[in-house]
């Protein structure tokens, strides 16, 4: 009796020390691109002393993700900057200008990141981002979400615009407008394919 | 001391209040003037900044004024004004308390309708009063343009007016409403 217990309780601990074992084994990530019409990508800048916010309308993001194999992740995100909306076309029309993000030259952004980590809150993701023809590593925080609503990804990130260049002439000053500049999103993943 | 409600001179608050307020006001109009010409860029957005500091300062001013002004009330006009000499002068400094509310706030609403907040020097950011509205921010530009003028053509008045009561009727109406003097001061009595 003791024999056949003893027995069952090993076996329970090899199952269970065995079910531990694959998940913690790098698994496959899951390749999703974000839905555009439920999906958000905003940007809050400093303009005399306030803040201003806008939207990048389009974008293409593919991500690669999945929480037991973060090596196999990755983020793809393609920007339109023309697609900018802060919700004033007198600073839309100056914002995509020569002297900011010159549009005519640099139409799109481009955010590439492999190199994923756990931290407290969710993830990091340490990526580069390529904007006014100017590569800069930015990382990002975000946190990955599955639910019976949907698979989301939501998060954000700090960059300054002289960085990139993004401000010549007299917007190269900081004293109206402020260099640090705030990037969020909220993507809604759907698989690929 | 002299009794409070019966006043012969404007308070040193009231006037602090009048002159502070004027030179803003001053400030406020070459601010305007001068950023109205310049082409959109930082020079604009810096003027426009101050701009809006300054004339959200004027807001907070004149409320204060008005709450002092309820308390403490103004001393009374000069006997020998006419009946309609009178009015006219009740009439110009409620216009002006209108005006000083107004030019703030359609100032404040226009930004607001153009997204673009209002800062106090850089140390708070106001709450927008309207949504993202371009038919609503042309129709406030003009309103803020034309009240503008009108708060000028008042302004005109009041100081004619004010040299008017000082070189023609000689009485204390603008004296006692200047620091350093003692007109309006009850003088001591003097034993005939």
């Amino acid at each position: 009796m003791i024999r056949t217990l003893v027995a069952a309780v090993a076996l329970c601990v090899t199952a269970t020390v065995a079910a531990a074992v694959t998940a913690g084994a790098a698994g496959t990530a899951t390749s999703y691109l974000a839905d555009p019409q439920q999906s958000r990508l905003q940007f809050a800048g400093q303009q005399a002393g306030a803040e201003f916010t806008g939207v990048f309308h389009k974008f293409t993001a593919a991500v690669e993700f999945a929480p037991d194999a973060l090596a196999s992740s990755q983020f793809d995100v393609q920007i339109d900057v023309n697609s900018l909306d802060t919700l004033d076309n007198d600073r839309d029309t100056t914002m995509r200008g020569a002297d900011v993000f010159d549009v005519a030259h640099w139409s799109t952004a481009h955010y590439v990141a492999r190199n994923f980590t756990k931290t407290a809150t969710g993830y990091k993701a340490a990526g580069a981002l390529t904007m006014h023809g100017i590569t800069k590593d930015v990382p990002v925080d975000f946190q990955f979400t599955q639910s019976a609503a949907g698979v989301k990804l939501v998060g954000h990130a700090q960059l300054k615009r002289l960085d990139f260049g993004v401000g010549q002439g007299d917007w190269k000053s900081t004293e109206w407008v402020g260099d640090a500049v705030k990037v969020s999103f909220s993507l809604v993943l759907k698989p690929k394919g | 001391m002299p009794d409070r409600r019966f006043p012969t001179r404007y308070s040193a608050v009231a006037q602090g209040f009048h002159w502070v307020i004027a030179a803003l006001i001053v400030v406020q109009f070459t601010l305007a003037w001068t950023a109205v010409d310049l082409p959109l860029g930082v020079h604009k957005l810096a003027l426009l900044a101050r701009h809006k500091s300054f004339g959200m300062t004027v807001l907070m001013l004149v409320v204060l004024r008005l709450l002092w002004r309820l308390k403490n009330p103004p001393p009374a006009l000069p006997p020998g004004m006419t009946p309609p000499q009178r009015k006219l002068a009740r009439i110009t400094h409620a216009a002006f308390y209108v005006l000083l509310f107004a030019m703030p706030l359609t100032g404040w609403m226009m930004s607001s309708a153009k997204n673009y907040s209002v800062s106090w020097f850089g140390i708070f950011t106001w709450p927008n009063l309207i949504g993202k509205n371009e038919t609503a921010f042309k129709l406030l530009l003009s309103t803020h343009h034309i009240l503008s003028y009108a708060l000028f053509g008042i302004a005109v008045l009041h100081i004619l007016a004010a040299l008017k009561h000082h070189f023609w009727n000689k009485d204390d109406v603008l004296l006692r409403m200047l620091p350093f003097t003692n007109a309006g001061k009850p003088k001591p009595e003097k034993r005939s």
